[in-house]
């Protein structure tokens, strides 16, 4: 679409602004590079990069991936190039392109957390941090940050203490009341949250009785977790004055739609990536098209619009 | 890497298991290399959802020009799909993906090793070697289940391989284990291969591998994984690999883009 098109897919989220609302989420999309030419980064509305640690990780043994019905199951393991070749390697390479870059990162404890915030806050080319609170605190046996509200304030403060930059934080759905932590996120000064992370599951070989995964639970993403998703996001809509980006499960600019309809601001596409490389590029051109079918002009007129009213 | 929809030209059972599966794309075939893969979407629906990877088993530079073949064994519903596909469907690619096999510096023997639906990506490298000026001699050595197993043995021996069979219940060839027959043969030779091509089951690879690591010989193995993107960017289909020099152990390699051919050296087996 040309620079003089009728059409606006500009949106404001807290201090981050995209040019359009399809971002791709973290770990789906590797550095940005992975996918070459098929996909122009400069069209999208966000790049979020693979999740980055202090140290380098290598992840967990294979069989890391099964497919389920409409989804799938991954344990992936967090393995990343760590922190110092994010940097050195990494990020040059999407400095130069005129897309925001997000950095999603997590820790082992809370210190990590503020320590990779502090490490990635005076470097060019970093336009938001985005909070992953869904792996296990080693100092709480495990348990995963995200699932008691007590650790994701401290988390979230210890990045918001480092950095000037937009914060993030990515919502795990593995909670009996997803509004607790989005409170808890927004109590500690996160200026956006993002959800739906994977959904826990698991699969069983039932020829070998042994689980699909090395791992044995791993999380659940694609379509078949898009109603939890949607769900999730127009529960903490309603709690939350802060912008959403909704994520889980889009994989047509139908399902984006329903998103900004219960009240998201943008949107991250993830496993559908893999489905299909250039369906990001879909949803923003099926976006001007849907505005143009209704006769408007700017994606805000249809953000937070659902129709409660039979 | 391109993105392209292929016009199916023959879609056909070769064994009760076996289906090989002609493609138009010219595209695609003008940039594929032995060894490397395709990214399949069966359908355009949600389920099955992921892409599938595919090898190239012939490339037809001429019939018509543009076309090559997939090999493909039917274990689960995206290749039942893909057995239901008629002539004249088409099939949505991603590809050519992947680090294929490389010819040997040195023009002379050279072995091939196949396991089952291991035989995929060895006619199209086998073509390339024969049309490379090498004049041989070429040996395969191919182990199946069954005499069924053992697909495409006249093309190899049309392009100069002289082949040995193996067959696990006897039904054709030798029977027992491939690998098994295998380092007695090579043992045998006067003069030992310039390499070895394999491409099988994870036991066999590894025996394939320790073999050709005995005997001083370089191998190259095509590896197999459960595979989310086909591009590097969703980290699934791991291989323990030994890590280069800096790298933090346990290192795992993405079979879609270190490999999938690896270097025998390469691979830590476990």
């Amino acid at each position: 679409m040309a620079n003089d098109s009728p059409i606006s897919l500009a949106v404001e989220l807290g201090p981050l602004r995209l040019k359009n609302p399809v971002m791709v989420a973290s770990g789906t999309f590797g550095y940005g590079q992975e996918y070459g030419d098929l996909v122009p980064l400069e069209r999208l509305g966000g790049v979020v990069v693979k999740g980055i640690s202090l140290e380098p990780r290598s992840g967990n043994p294979p069989p890391r991936i099964w497919e389920t019905c409409g989804g799938m199951l991954n344990s992936i393991g967090l393995q990343n190039v760590g922190l110092r070749a994010f940097v050195e390697e990494k990020l040059p390479l999407l400095r130069p392109l005129q897309v925001p870059v997000i950095v999603n990162l997590f820790g082992n404890t809370v210190e990590d957390y503020g320590k990779l915030a502090a490490a990635l806050d005076g470097h060019e080319g970093i336009d938001a941090l985005e909070i992953n609170i869904s792996c296990p605190n080693v100092k709480a046996g495990g348990m995963a940050f995200g699932s008691d509200p007590k650790m994701v304030f401290q988390v979230v403060s210890a990045v918001r203490s480092e950095t000037k930059l937009p914060v993030i934080t990515k919502l795990t759905p593995n909670v009996t009341d997803i509004t607790v932590p989005a409170k808890a996120a927004e109590d500690a000064g996160t200026d956006i949250l993002s959800l739906i992370n994977t959904v826990a599951g698991m699969a069983v070989d039932a020829k070998t009785r042994r689980p699909r995964l090395a791992n044995v639970v791993g999380g659940l993403s694609g379509p078949a977790i898009k109603p939890i998703a949607l769900r999730m996001v127009w529960q903490v809509i309603q709690a939350s004055n802060l912008p959403v980006i909704g994520l889980g499960g889009i994989i047509s600019v139908e399902d984006a739609l329903e998103f900004l309809i219960v009240g998201a601001r943008a949107v991250q596409v993830g496993t559908a990536n893999f489905v299909n490389p250039q369906v990001t590029l879909e949803i923003i051109s099926g976006l001007e098209d849907y505005l143009l079918r209704q006769g408007l002009k700017d994606i805000n007129e249809i953000i937070g619009t659902l129709e409660l009213t039979r | 890497m391109l993105l392209r929809n292929a016009k199916i030209i023959f879609n056909k059972p070769v064994s009760a298991e076996l289906y090989h599966m002609g493609l138009l794309c010219p595209d695609i075939a003008a940039k594929i290399q032995p060894g490397q893969f395709l990214m399949v979407r069966i359908q355009d629906r949600l389920d099955p959802l992921l892409r599938r990877p595919f090898a190239v088993h012939r490339l037809y530079p001429n019939d018509p020009p543009g076309s090559f073949e997939m090999l493909y064994k039917v274990v689960g519903r995206g290749t039942q799909l893909l057995a239901n596909m008629q002539r004249g469907d088409f099939l949505n690619l991603l590809g050519p993906l992947g680090r294929g096999f490389r010819l040997p510096q040195d023009k002379g023997f050279v072995l091939m090793v196949a396991g089952g639906i291991g035989i995929a990506p060895l006619p199209y490298l086998a073509e390339t070697l024969a049309a490379s000026g090498n004049k041989g001699p070429f040996v395969l050595w191919f182990g199946g289940k069954t005499s069924t197993d053992l697909v495409c043995v006249q093309h190899f021996n049309d392009l100069g391989f002289a082949v040995q069979l193996v067959t696990e219940d006897g039904s054709e060839g030798k029977k027992g284990l491939v690998t098994g027959h295998l380092e007695q043969w090579l043992t045998q030779q006067d003069e030992l291969p310039k390499v070895m091509y394999s491409c099988g089951p994870y036991l066999m690879q590894r025996s394939v591998a320790e073999m050709a690591a005995r005997l001083g010989i370089p191998s190259q193995l095509s590896m197999e994984a459960l595979m989310g993107c086909g591009v590097g960017a969703c980290l699934s289909c791991s291989l323990r690999c030994h890590p280069p020099k800096g790298v933090q152990d346990p290192h795992y390699a993405n079979v879609c883009q270190d490999g999938p051919v690896f270097d025998g050296e390469e691979i830590f087996w476990d």
